[in-house]
């Protein structure tokens, strides 16, 4: 039982594999395997058989795709011995040859022939001529069908240049300013009062304070949007949670984001003012910035993702959410409370400022005009 | 060629030789040109698939038709003594029961011829017997016993 090469073991080992396989796994190349039983079954067909054992013809036709593979193996590795990436005839015929080596061939140990005289290549025009042509049982469309992907529209195809120099053309366009960028004037007038009152890098803050502002708006213009207000707000304090019909809810504006509303419970309300009244935390703008960080992140992202781990929540017209930023040092209140209660409760954006009270209330005078006139204007420039 | 650089001391048969490979050349790319006529069993997209999967590159479709006759014959050629194993077993068959003549009258490729068929080819395929479902299944009773 001598092997006659490397190859034959494998394909031994690989039969012996393919025999102990189970029928119901279903392997990646079940549609080629299936047109080679096919087509091996109209050779033996043709060779005299008029029955097959469905295990024999499972193995001839492994054996058959395996010889394909085989030569186109033995094929490129020729053409690579050549330092071609590309094969030609000559590389076929010397990988048949190799294969052939186990059978013999007419002119095998002649070594230094010339390929093209290669008993091989007899043989096969041999065989040609002799064997009747039996052609393929079905039509086959060619496969593997590939999916067509449509590549994004670069900079390079719609015809700007990039914003900036670090940016290559061969890179997708950058999605709409209007879909994410929500500039209020407020964020200008903030800005003014850090850098004032506070001193120090505003240009962290900014950015923050940009989009911190962006959550506070879109959060309380949904619930002053006098529309909204009468499906969702009034009767939602009628008849405790409603759930909101989404097709129900008037269309919204160019460029608006439905953001679910956020009732903190009431509980949990009182007992922060409570300690936020009594308590003297320390607080740098930084680090109150920073907690509100994930929820600028999410609000960016278009989800939630709370601090404890709980599941993420999108933020696309869902019903109320109750949930609570931050940890249990210090727990903020998020604007959305001014839907409900005015705008006295603004005092309670920034944590426990005590030392921040002249600012804060200076932020109110200035936001609450802008508030007031919120529920008129509508939320993109 | 191989063949005029091992031949370098013997100028009178480089004529020969030379005509010998136009001669080939001639007859390999008329083998070529007839394969575009000869249509294989094996479906042009099967080849090419399994040829791309194995890395050969190649836009020229008469060695994929090459490569699909080379598996047909390689097929049909155990094929043929997997018939005649089979033929040969029936015959002793008949042999033994002079009575039932010919009572099988259909080939069937078994995995038995077909694996003596393919072990002059040099693959080895080795199937099981039998199934059982327990070590001591088939067992003399005596034995089961002990």
């Amino acid at each position: 039982m001598s092997d006659g090469g490397g190859e034959n073991v494998k394909e031994g080992e690989n039969n012996l594999n393919h025999l102990h396989s189970k029928k119901s796994r279903s392997r990646a190349d079940d549609f080629g395997l299936s047109i080679a039983k096919v087509a091996v079954a109209q050779i033996c067909e043709a060779a005299g058989f008029q029955g097959f054992q469905r295990t024999a013809l499972d193995t001839l036709s492994d054996v058959a795709v395996r010889h394909i593979l085989e030569i186109g193996k033995t094929g490129n590795m020729f053409a690579n011995l050549a330092g071609r990436s590309q094969s030609n005839v000559f590389d076929i015929i010397q990988g048949l040859e190799d294969l052939g080596s186990i059978q013999g061939f007419s002119g095998a140990s002649d070594v230094h022939h010339c390929l093209l005289g290669s008993g091989t290549v007899r043989e096969m025009v041999r065989y040609v001529g002799e064997a009747e042509e039996i052609p393929f049982a079905y039509s086959l469309p060619g496969f593997p069908v590939l999916k067509e992907r449509e590549p994004g529209r670069t900079f390079e195809q719609t015809g700007g240049s990039p914003p900036a120099e670090h940016i290559p053309p061969w890179l997708p366009v950058f999605p709409d300013p209007e879909t994410y960028v929500n500039l209020h004037k407020i964020d200008e007038k903030m800005a003014q009062i850090w850098e004032d009152e506070v001193g120090g890098p505003v240009e962290k803050r900014r950015e923050l304070d940009k989009t911190f502002a962006n959550l506070q708006q879109r959060m309380a213009c949904n619930g002053t949007q006098p529309s909204v207000e009468v499906d969702f707000g009034n009767e939602a304090k009628e008849k405790g949670l409603v759930e909101r019909n989404p097709f129900l809810t008037p269309p919204l504006q160019h460029g608006e984001k439905e953001v679910s509303l956020v009732l903190p419970p009431a509980k949990l309300s009182d007992e922060v003012f409570l300690q936020s009244a009594n308590l003297e935390v320390p607080v740098s703008h930084i680090s109150a910035m920073e907690t509100f960080a994930p929820g600028i992140e999410a609000v960016k992202s278009g989800t939630f993702d709370f601090e404890d781990g709980r599941k993420k929540v999108p933020l696309n017209g869902r019903p109320n959410v109750r949930f609570k930023l931050g940890g249990g040092k210090r727990c903020l209140r998020v604007a959305i409370s001014s839907q409900n209660q005015g705008i006295d409760k603004n005092s309670t954006w920034f944590g426990n400022d005590d030392g921040m009270d002249d600012k804060k209330r200076r932020v109110e005078q200035i936001l609450k005009p802008s508030y007031e006139s919120a529920g008129t204007d509508s939320l993109v420039n | 060629m191989n063949a005029t650089s091992q031949q370098q001391g013997q100028g009178q048969q480089q004529h020969p030789n030379i005509e010998g490979r136009h001669d080939d050349d001639a007859a390999l790319s008329e083998f070529l040109a007839s394969l575009m006529d000869y249509t294989p069993t094996i479906p042009d997209e099967l080849v090419e698939h399994y040829l791309a999967k194995s890395g050969f590159q190649c836009p020229d479709v008469r060695l994929v038709r090459l490569v699909a006759v080379a598996t047909q014959k390689f097929i049909a050629d155990v094929a043929t003594d997997a018939l005649q194993q089979c033929k040969a077993r029936q015959s002793a068959v008949i042999k033994d029961k002079r009575e039932k003549q010919q009572k099988d009258k259909r080939l069937i490729l078994t995995m038995e011829d077909l694996s003596r068929a393919l072990h002059e080819h040099g693959v080895n395929v080795k199937h099981q017997e039998y199934f059982a479902d327990s070590p001591s299944a088939g067992l003399d009773p005596v034995s089961r016993d002990e």
